[in-house]
């Protein structure tokens, strides 16, 4: 087995509400999880539920409220600012908006060499060569680097933001909803890069989606969030072949049919999810479980493994295991 | 057959840039059968956002209608009349958005919002349309109703939202709704709420509905009948099951590829190459040219919309003596 290349403890992230020095919005509440070299973990959940907050924390974007980020061992939420900006070259992120999230005004070859400027990777020359071998990894060509952001379509703009998060050699990648704005036909076309440039560099994705689907086709083990927490998380196969969580299973059965003969037992979920400043007191998911018993209203859930490489952070499954014993 | 409560004929839409007129709509035709639900599938920018809102007469401003009629009921509208629209829309057809913050007023409550629009088309007392308006709301599925008609839209979740967009374009009863990307902006869950509300009504009132959509599980979940759009044609009309088990067009089958697949291991997807052409600079002959795999000399013309032997349309030259190869 290889060694975890990110490893996550208790990880919090609280956001201090307005107007109240002692309530705060939970946005990440108590996450942990380990991603190992190579492998690509998929974060899913719907929309409130933390996961991009949780992914701009683990690159210290946000600073961790409380727990530990162990990027190859070293923690590196107590690294001093100076420092977390050197580890960035080691974590990058795509993000979702490939329209808000490059510079209008500077011209593509720039926004793929702003890291190497920032890092003082190189000379010019070197980081000139740089730039041409990540854009043709991503499939630009030269002569669209000397043009600017708005002249591109949505897939390619993605490409560039792919490219830019490539080119310091990072490591780990976190892709904060990479092709949820991309239409069916491009989205494709994206992912396959993604996953070229994940066997060609031996990358290690983390992969936030709300999309199932592509979760599914893109991720070796997924995490399913709901409000703030990791409720499961289980190698991709046996999420979707033998999901346990009551969230996990609605989630899975509200899927669209993937073709109009197939027969689909619904579980769907009564109301919305709850405002995270103000959770639901034990498990927060009871007031929309189909499987709620009283205990569930009072005692909080924890992620307990049940069996290999399969956690789950349910009372159903904690009763069982007590009855066993 | 049963009787076709919406008939379009050869609409076209289009602008002028540069003193060229450009076509975003080009000539489609469609039929849409009482009670039953039309899809219409397609990618960003290929019109099929431009066709409904024609179909309400909420064309934006610079954007010009340059040929095709509307028939309701058999009846043709004058689709430059002002007032014969203000007549149809909400009372005949009715329209739901993809989103819907935007598309509710944050000033005034939810109530009043309906309230106004039946209002305008029934001439009944406030407390009687008050009173529609609870009811409706009711219907959509919303708890406590009394409440939340004296809510604000900001007050409300993304899913409540829409069930009141729903509420509000049902309250006068019409016979068509055309649901623009009903549930793109929701979550999964949610949007299974959504369509299983919308087929529920559907039953119980007797609805026609025209579904716009990008997402074909959502096609799968709630049509009948589906037309597939590329770059403002029509490249593909079938019903449901054989637009899934025999899709015809290589567009149409390059998009079904290309979704990720959950019942079955693959390493890459299939894509389609290149991007869609620009209004300005279509392609003479057939529009997907640039990017079929299947491409001869012979698409340098356009094709027409081909009928096959299983009853699907397709704009292919493939097709062009409407039998299909290979025992498909």
């Amino acid at each position: 087995m290889t060694n975890p290349l990110l490893e996550v403890k208790h990880l919090k992230k609280y956001f201090p509400l307005k107007g109240s020095r002692t309530d705060y919005l939970k946005a990440v509440d108590d996450v942990s999880f380990t991603v190992n070299q190579g492998e690509v973990l998929g974060i899913v959940g719907e929309s409130g539920c933390g996961k991009s907050t949780m992914g701009k924390t683990l690159i210290q974007l946000f600073t961790p409220t409380e727990g530990e980020i162990l990027l190859n061992g070293e923690n590196i939420t107590v690294l001093s600012s100076k420092k977390v900006r050197q580890k960035r070259r080691e974590m990058q992120i795509i993000f979702q908006d490939p329209f808000a999230s490059l510079n209008p005004r500077m011209k593509v070859f720039k926004i793929i060499e702003e890291p190497l400027v920032n890092f003082r990777i190189g000379t010019k020359e070197e980081r000139k060569q740089r730039v041409y071998d990540v854009a043709k990894q991503v499939g630009l060509t030269h002569k669209q680097l000397e043009r600017f952001p708005h002249e591109f379509s949505g897939g390619q703009r993605q490409r560039i933001g792919i490219a830019r998060a490539l080119v310091s050699n990072p490591k780990l990648i976190v892709a904060d909803e990479p092709v949820s704005a991309l239409d069916v036909s491009i989205q494709s076309q994206v992912l396959n890069i993604m996953k070229d440039l994940k066997k060609e560099l031996n990358l290690t994705y983390i992969f936030i989606s709300h999309d199932l689907s592509v979760v599914h086709h893109f991720c070796d083990r997924i995490g399913v969030m709901y409000l703030g927490k990791i409720v499961e998380i289980a190698d991709k196969h046996e999420l979707f072949n033998n999901p346990k969580h009551p969230y996990t299973k609605a989630l899975l059965s509200a899927l669209p049919k993937s073709h109009p003969l197939q027969e689909k037992e619904r579980i769907v979920l009564k109301g919305d999810v709850p405002n995270p400043a103000n959770p639901p007191s034990g498990c927060t998911f009871h007031t929309r479980c189909p499987n709620c018993m009283e205990i569930c209203k009072v005692t909080t859930p924890v992620l307990k493994s049940i069996s290999d490489k399969h956690e789950v952070s349910c009372l159903l499954y904690e009763e069982l295991e007590e009855r066993v014993l | 057959m049963g009787v076709n409560i919406l008939e379009v004929k050869d609409l076209k839409i289009g602008f002028k840039h540069d003193k060229k007129e450009i076509a975003i709509v080009n000539g489609i035709s469609l039929q849409l059968e009482k009670g039953k639900t039309l899809g219409i599938v397609g990618e960003s920018g290929c019109g099929k956002s431009m066709t409904s809102l024609s179909l309400m007469g909420l064309l934006p401003s610079g954007v010009d209608w340059q040929n095709g009629d509307i028939y309701i009921d058999q009846i043709q509208i004058n689709k430059n009349l002002k007032k014969d629209w203000r007549k149809i829309r909400g009372k005949k057809i009715s329209m739901i958005f993809q989103e819907p913050m935007s598309s509710l007023n944050p000033v005034y409550k939810v109530g009043s919002q309906i309230v106004e629009m039946i209002l305008s088309h029934e001439s009944i007392s406030k407390k009687e349309a008050h009173e529609r308006a609870v009811d409706m709301i009711r219907l959509v599925g919303i708890p406590r109703p009394e409440r939340v008609v004296n809510e604000y839209p900001h007050q409300l979740s993304g899913g409540m939202r829409q069930r009141v967009m729903i509420a509000m374009a049902l309250a006068c009863n019409p016979e068509i709704l055309i649901a623009d990307e009903p549930t793109t902006a929701l979550d999964v869950t949610i949007q299974a709420q959504i369509l299983e509300l919308m087929k529920d009504l559907q039953e119980k009132l007797q609805m026609s509905i025209i579904l716009i959509t990008h997402d074909l599980g959502v096609v799968a979940e709630i049509c009948e009948r589906v037309i597939v759009m590329y770059a403002g044609e029509i490249v593909e009309e079938a019903t449901v099951l054989n637009l899934f088990n025999h899709p015809l067009h290589p567009y149409t089958k390059g998009l079904i590829n290309s979704l990720p697949n959950i019942d079955a291991e693959q390493e890459y997807l299939s894509s389609i190459n290149g991007v869609v052409p620009a209004p300005a600079d279509m392609p003479l002959g057939c529009r997907f040219f640039d990017r079929c795999e299947f491409a001869t000399d012979k698409c340098q013309n356009k094709p027409s919309l081909f009928t096959t032997n299983i009853g699907t349309s397709v704009r292919c030259w493939i097709y062009e003596n409407g039998e299909l190869e290979g025992g498909m």
